[in-house]
């Protein structure tokens, strides 16, 4: 499997304000990677770079081997994307604009199929400027798929999409990753990432902090029996004497490890066997949510320290 | 490049204003030549002719507010990101809208001047003689087409200028603000630029001086006397100007950060 998408040492900086620090990463080919970080991470930033819209001030970013530069395009020829807000002419139908950046007739066969897919049937031929936010996303959505590229890059594709929407976006991301198409997004729907991405690159403060598959960051984000007693205290001390590991803060929440096959048996036995009486149990899988809030806290403490 | 200017030429012809502007430019001139028809004594034929029954004023205008705008929407509507990550070069985006606004330019001046022409032979045909000599030798017909052809490079060097300050401020309204001043403030400021070139010679080279060209084709007398360049020297000034701009524009383009 080879790399479509390498990217070494970036950096870049907004007058004196660095906003990349050194980012390197890779891309596998027919992976769908997710992009991941807070607000102001620089995932944008990072994205406006691959496609050439801001300069950088050092750094090599190559699209199937090919080197990628404010004064070398050619690459970009097999990437679509959609940055922040769709842009969109408002005199223009959305099939205009389909139109409008199709390079050949023979594109538009595979448009009227993603306009199928997307539901977009009923008004694609209307004025862009009478679209409502969906709408208009689902559009650039559609142009960011046109010319049948080979790496498409989504910044935030279901915002303002409607249930019914997310899901048929995902259904058309999961089955145009099945043509071999490579897909670079990047979200903050945590739920929606699971779903669908198989690499997670994670970066905070401009730096890529981890570059790992979903399911190794699943794995480590470790998985938990939440509980609720008679009496939490005495349940707190029961467990810890009975070997069990549990969480530092106020709820009572034993850490499962990979070997604790029978652990729901054994604290449920401990519990009862001082005599306390079990009001809830929960038991919570690794979610993408509690590992990635763990692993950027746990960069954040690097920082201060 | 060929790609890039059918995809701008469609966007063109898609805009409504497009076509509401030519309305307006054609009602204007057909009523214009009406009025001058039925009362000679107020609207003078000759003089509104030579003025292509306003038809000048009116694409001026237009373009100038076309050629803010073909740059401009693509911020105000967020098209930039769209237009400039595919595989053509920046440069090569900033000159098919030059040629884009070079073709629609072509447009409106033939229109204006076929139509005028059209008005002149069923309206006028008696009163205007296309065979009569004017002041400079040309006859009306051959200085018709100068005049049309000496504004088209004057033309071309409002619309360079707009151009670049529709690169640097990416806002429409400070790029047709200083078209439409250049062109209305050179009428008004002739005698301070008389006396201004009169004291500081070098300052004839400016490029107000150079909008004054087809006047000085016109009346060379007159206008030599403000100016103090020949007329070739004034064609010069309009090219060279015309490509500073240009390239400084081209220049902001390639270097923007979007």
């Amino acid at each position: 499997m080879s790399e479509i998408l390498t990217i070494s040492n970036l950096n870049k900086s907004f007058g004196s304000k660095k906003v990349l620090h050194d980012v390197s990463l890779t891309v596998e080919t027919g992976h769908i990677v997710g992009l991941v970080g807070p607000n102001g991470a620089g995932k944008s930033t990072i994205m406006k770079t691959i496609l050439g819209l801001i300069n950088y001030q050092s750094g090599d970013i190559k699209i199937n081997g090919q080197v990628v530069s404010p004064t070398s395009h050619q690459a970009l020829s097999k990437v679509g994307a959609l940055i922040e807000y769709p842009g969109l002419y408002p005199f223009l139908s959305g099939w205009d604009h389909l139109r409008l950046f199709a390079d050949g007739d023979n594109r538009l066969e595979h448009m009227q199929d993603i306009v199928s897919k997307l539901k977009m049937d009923g008004y694609i031929k209307q004025k862009a400027k009478g679209y409502s936010l969906g709408m208009k996303q689902k559009l650039g959505i559609a142009m960011a798929l046109l010319n049948d590229p080979d790496l498409v890059i989504l910044d935030e594709p279901m915002n303002g999409l409607d249930p019914q929407a997310t899901k048929d976006l995902r259904d058309l991301i999961l089955d145009e990753a099945k043509d071999g198409k490579t897909f670079l997004i990047s979200s903050h729907i945590l739920s929606e990432l699971e779903k669908l991405a198989q690499d997670l690159l994670i970066i905070d403060h401009g730096s890529i902090i981890r570059q790992t598959t979903m399911s190794e960051l699943l794995a480590s984000g470790g998985s938990f029996i939440d509980l609720q007693t008679s009496d939490d205290q005495a349940a707190r001390q029961a467990l810890q004497a009975a070997g069990f590991e549990l969480t530092n803060d106020a709820s009572l929440r034993v850490v499962l490890t990979d070997s604790d096959d029978n652990a729901m048996t054994n604290v449920l036995g401990t519990l009862n066997n001082a005599g306390l009486t079990v009001k809830d149990v929960k038991h919570e899988e690794g979610s993408l949510e509690s590992s990635l809030l763990d692993l950027l806290a746990h960069d954040q403490d690097q920082v201060k320290e | 490049m060929l790609t890039l200017v059918r995809q701008e030429l469609f966007k063109l012809i898609k805009k409504r204003s497009t076509w509401i502007t030519t309305i307006i430019m054609l009602v204007t001139q057909i009523g214009l030549a009406i009025w001058a028809k039925t009362t000679p004594k107020v609207l003078d034929p000759r003089a509104v002719f030579d003025q292509q029954f306003f038809g000048v004023v009116w694409y001026l205008f237009f373009l100038i507010a076309a050629a803010a705008s073909i740059i401009t929407m693509e911020f105000q509507y967020g098209t930039i990101k769209e237009v400039l990550y595919r595989k053509y070069y920046r440069g090569e985006i900033m000159v098919s809208k030059w040629l884009t606004l070079f073709i629609y330019s072509l447009y409106w001046v033939v229109l204006s001047w076929v139509v005028s022409m059209l008005l002149r032979a069923v309206l006028f045909a008696d009163k205007i003689d296309l065979g009569a000599k004017v002041a400079n030798g040309n006859t009306v017909l051959m200085d018709s087409i100068q005049q049309t052809a000496a504004s088209f490079l004057t033309l071309w060097l409002l619309l360079s200028l707009v151009l670049l300050l529709a690169n640097l401020f990416k806002n429409s309204a400070v790029a047709v603000s200083v078209g439409i001043v250049g062109y209305f403030v050179t009428q008004t400021l002739a005698s301070i630029l008389t006396m201004l070139i009169h004291k500081w010679a070098w300052l004839k080279w400016n490029p107000l001086t150079m909008l004054f060209y087809p006047s000085q084709l016109s009346s060379y007398d007159m206008y030599h006397a403000m100016t103090k360049l020949t007329n070739v020297q004034m064609f010069c000034g309009n090219v060279v100007y015309i490509a500073i701009f240009l390239g400084l524009g081209y220049w902001i383009f390639k270097k923007r950060s979007v």
